[in-house]
């Protein structure tokens, strides 16, 4: 509960309809897209100004009350699951469109537009915004930088910290800051990087500049089908190595096809193990020529069937099965559980062959989808939630893939985020010198830790507690830390 | 820049020093060098010339003796300074408070190359070209190339660029992840393998471009690009530096993927075609440029530009295609400063490096050039204009205390002309010591949260002190 008094100052400063107190109006609030976790809020507050951001942060700040921003709460990670007894920050109102400057090739966008929306209205200067996560129709720019989002167009054109020009945010003081420049570079530290990706434990993001590019004239895309999940997964690592770089590169299982066919009809292979989708662009003569070489690879990698989309609308069909791909999972299975480890690209037909492996032994299904040139995997772990000890064992199944990420020299998260969900991996992949640099740049920022607490970063207590410190060569760091 | 008399921190003591400089001749014997020489050399980059001497050098082979090194300095508050091959611009290297320089020189080693993942690994101490001689092969290259041969240990803390960045980026975008030796002495490794990770602040970026003063930067794991299909280089001449620049922003707007393209004023040219024996052009405003890409590729770019370049008033197109033509001609353009300096022998000069919005440009290259002429210094322009960052090389009589003072207005006015014009005093050259001011102008409060971190993460201040970000009530 939070104190009357503050509540009272709350309300003071904001119109009626920006502060949600009541049960049935903060309901909305208390999960985002990672629905395994849920907390209701004390309240919701959806400030219209950037001035209502700070003084909201300013009284947060002093009465020590911890506030977790959300945007469209599309977070697969538990990034804006909120703290019991704090205030959602909603963003949702910040959603204009600012600037498009068609020369310097950046637009200038609140927190609050959806992705879509920024590439849609640089379509007029023949331009677009490249990070595409699927849930693109509906997540934020603002929780893209966030949570340094990725998408299928990643591979060839960078993730969000890579398109992100500039930044502008209220720290949890209420000071307004400026991270990142137009120009080309900004000196000193890199506080745009710290910034993003920083899943909202740093700063309230209220304005964002981000780069456009140039449409490519022409874009093709490739499926190709294969009778062996370890096959596609070497030819993946061929066409890299081979110095294509497509401008998407990604996989799907015989479970993912399936499930995707039924729900979208992207005329894909049923019989096939795996098939993989690869897209060249650029002017019509590159494109041919690397759909040339893409053919040539994935024939010399044993593909079964390779079909090259001959229009538009046949791109988007094949297309539409892979952005599909998780709700068309969602409608085979009562319950699935989304992993976002990502690999040397060289590990692929190891981790896939182990994953397989897995599924059976703890009888399992799993279906693979994933951005496959970045080496980012996301098997979809196919449960019931309302079957005993069917969601215990998906968490165990989900942490051994996780663990065999770090130990292939791989990362827990590619582009989801740590959020609540994978704060026991950061205990695994980090060495207390690197955990502790991070509670030293959080405590820079947020001394009081008010912003998203037990988020992204965890204590070196709590992963004592978990039993789970990185152990190096043998030595137990802080073995005066308790341990239950 | 030399120490002033109000700076509150001194160099340390000299009994301190004594000790310390005992305890490394112990541990490893002639790889510590105390000689008047060897401490100058290491006192200094290149651009200005003002040595601040470390008391000690010391020649680390691993990442556990740079790491020993730091815990003996933090022990008793000694600064520690990295050095690669000493070519930064800004006085990055200048030993402020004196201390210990750590030249991670003999750290050469390329550890690993994943030519299927397109990545590796290196020790700080290999220099680019070094790495591109050992990937040869491979059929993979690294594009980062500023003009000298620098460390990649260096260029990843100055987050240095190059004629490249265009296409390729910077080192931000090209430095996947690193080993870092912290402030009190451990190894860290950030980043991974893996080509994207939102696990965690990106400490890998954060040290990037920190100069040396969060910590020493002793591997980098790089990406590597296959070397494109078909390349060629084009040279064209412009009656005028507008007409240059113009053309660059059109190509830009139009989204034409060129890969490298360079601006060079009539003067700079004039440098060159001494320097470097660049026969067939003239000292005019010139375009370097270069395609990458498929035949038919190339082909059309190349074509695009010409066209472009031609209502401009440029010159027909003359072509390097051959591999020895196009290096002949690259290295003519990465030896372009010491061109400016074989113009006046005896002068020494120092680099400006604004880099503004490119819709700011021709407007910032012509107010800079109409500048120096109001000077009377010798200050030609040279530029990576594809990303909107152009130098100016100032030269200056190191006798005349007037010149130099003109040289540094001028360098201070470049700085300050680029920030009110949206854009930066350092497009890739980094602050060191020359910039601190500008730092402040260009980003305000940034700047406290940068000291901020600063503490955190070296809480004695002993990584590269004085450099980086002005620190307040400094000792």
């Amino acid at each position: 509960m939070l104190d009357p008094t503050f509540t009272t100052s709350l309300a003071a400063l904001l119109p009626a309809s920006s502060l949600l107190t009541a049960t049935e109006d903060t309901r909305p609030y208390e999960c985002d897209g990672l629905t395994l976790y849920r907390e209701l809020p004390a309240a919701v507050v959806l400030p219209e100004t950037e001035d209502q951001v700070v003084r909201i942060l300013q009284l947060c700040h002093a009465a020590r009350v911890p506030v977790v921003a959300r945007g469209a709460g599309t977070s697969l990670s538990g990034g804006a699951l909120p703290v019991a007894g704090g205030v959602v920050l909603s963003l949702a109102k910040f959603r204009r469109i600012v600037a498009i400057d068609a020369l310097t090739r950046t637009a200038v966008v609140e927190p609050g537009v959806r992705n879509l929306a920024i590439s849609d209205a640089a379509r007029a200067y023949g331009l677009f915004y490249a990070p595409d996560p699927s849930s693109q129709i509906a997540c934020s720019i603002g929780g893209n930088v966030a949570e340094n989002a990725g998408g299928v167009h990643c591979l060839k054109y960078g993730l969000t910290v890579h398109n992100v020009r500039k930044v502008r945010a209220v720290l949890v003081t209420g000071e307004i800051v400026e991270f990142g420049a137009d120009a080309l570079d900004a000196p000193g530290y890199d506080l745009l990087a710290l910034v993003t990706g920083s899943e909202g434990l740093l700063a309230v993001i209220t304005r964002i500049t981000v780069k456009l590019l140039p449409k490519p004239q022409l874009a093709q895309v490739a499926l190709a089908a294969f009778d062996d999940v370890e096959k596609a997964g070497a030819a993946v690592g061929a066409i890299i190595g081979a110095g294509i770089t497509p401008g998407g590169l990604e996989m799907m299982d015989q479970p993912a096809t399936r499930a995707v066919e039924q729900f979208v009809h992207a005329d894909y292979p049923l019989d096939a193990a795996a098939v993989l989708l690869v897209e060249a662009d650029g002017t019509p003569e590159e494109v041919a020529a690397e759909m040339d070489e893409i053919r040539a690879v994935l024939t010399g990698s044993g593909a079964t069937e390779i079909r090259v989309s001959e229009s538009e609308d046949q791109r988007l069909l094949y297309w539409s099965g892979r952005k599909a791909a998780f709700p068309a999972v969602g409608r085979i299975s009562p319950d699935y559980y989304c992993i976002d480890g990502t690999i040397p690209r060289g590990a692929l037909p190891r981790v896939l062959t182990q994953i397989e492996t897995w599924s059976h032994e703890y009888g399992l299904p799993c279906a693979n989808v994933f951005h496959a040139g970045d080496g980012n995997l996301h098997p979809l772990i196919l449960f019931d939630a309302n079957k005993p000890g069917d969601k215990e064992r998906t968490i165990e199944f989900g942490d051994r893939i996780l663990e065999l990420c770090i130990e292939v020299g791989g990362t827990v998260t590619g582009e989801h985020g740590v959020g609540i969900e994978k704060i026991r991996g950061m205990c695994v992949q980090f060495p207390p010198a690197a955990l502790e640099r991070f509670l030293g740049i959080k405590r820079a920022f947020d001394e009081r830790g008010l912003l998203n607490p037990g988020k992204g970063v965890p204590t070196l207590a709590r992963c004592a507690e978990f039993g789970a410190m990185h152990v190096h060569a043998g030595v137990l760091p802080h073995p005066e830390l308790p341990r239950f | 820049m030399t120490e002033s008399a109000d700076d509150v921190r001194t160099r340390p003591a000299a009994g301190d020093v004594a000790a310390l400089t005992a305890r490394l001749r112990a541990d490893y014997g002639e790889r510590v060098v105390t000689s008047h020489a060897v401490r100058e050399q290491h006192g200094h980059g290149e651009g200005l010339a003002d040595a601040a001497l470390p008391d000690v050098v010391v020649f680390p082979h691993g990442n556990e003796e740079v790491a020993a090194v730091v815990r003996l300095c933090s022990a008793t508050r000694i600064p520690v300074i990295a050095f690669g091959v000493g070519t930064s611009l800004e006085g990055h290297v200048a030993a402020l408070y004196g201390g210990v320089c750590l030249d991670l020189s003999q750290m050469n080693r390329v550890l690993e190359i994943n030519a299927e993942d397109l990545d590796c690994r290196a020790q700080a101490g290999v220099t680019r070209e070094q790495l591109n001689a050992e990937l040869k092969g491979t059929g993979l290259f690294f594009p980062i190339d500023p003009g000298a041969n620098a460390t990649l240990g260096g260029m990843a803390s100055t987050r240095a660029s190059g004629t490249n960045a265009v296409r390729y980026g910077t080192m931000r975008e090209n430095v996947l992840g690193l080993t870092v030796v912290t402030a009190d002495g451990r190894i860290v490794r950030t980043g991974s393998r893996a080509r994207k990770s939102s696990a965690g602040y990106d400490l890998t970026r954060l040290y990037v471009g920190a100069e040396g003063t969060l910590g020493i930067i002793t591997e980098v794991q790089l990406r590597l690009y296959g070397i494109p299909e078909a390349i060629s280089a084009a040279v064209c001449q412009f009656p005028d530096l507008k007409s240059a620049v113009d053309t660059v922003i059109v190509a830009t707007q139009l989204g034409i993927p060129v890969a490298r393209v360079e601006l060079l004023d009539g003067v700079q040219m004039d440098a060159c075609i001494r320097y470097s024996r660049l026969d067939g052009f003239e000292a005019r405003p010139t375009l370097f440029f270069e395609f990458h890409g498929t035949e038919a590729g190339v082909r059309e770019q190349a074509q695009t530009i010409q066209s472009l370049a031609a209502d401009h008033g440029g010159s027909a197109f003359q072509w390097a295609s051959a591999a020895e033509d196009r290096s002949r001609l690259w290295k003519a353009r990465h030896n372009a400063y010491y061109a400016v300096l074989a113009l006046a022998p005896g002068r020494q000069a120092f680099a400006t490096d604004a880099c503004v919005p490119i819709s700011r440009l021709t407007e910032c290259v012509l107010e800079t050039q109409a500048d120096v002429a109001t000077t009377g210094l010798v200050a030609p322009i040279v530029g990576h204009v594809g990303d909107g960052n152009f130098h100016l090389v100032i030269l200056f009589d190191p006798g005349s205390a007037d010149e130099r003072a003109r040289a540094e207005a001028l360098a201070r006015r470049v700085s300050l002309r680029a920030i009110a014009m949206g854009g930066t005093c350092t497009g890739e050259h980094g602050i060191g010591v020359h910039k601190l001011d500008a730092l402040v102008a260009e980003h305000g409060d940034a700047v406290s949260l940068m000291q901020t971190i600063k503490r955190a993460l070296d809480p004695h201040d002993i990584m590269n002190p004085g450099k980086t970000v002005p620190m307040p009530g400094r000792g």
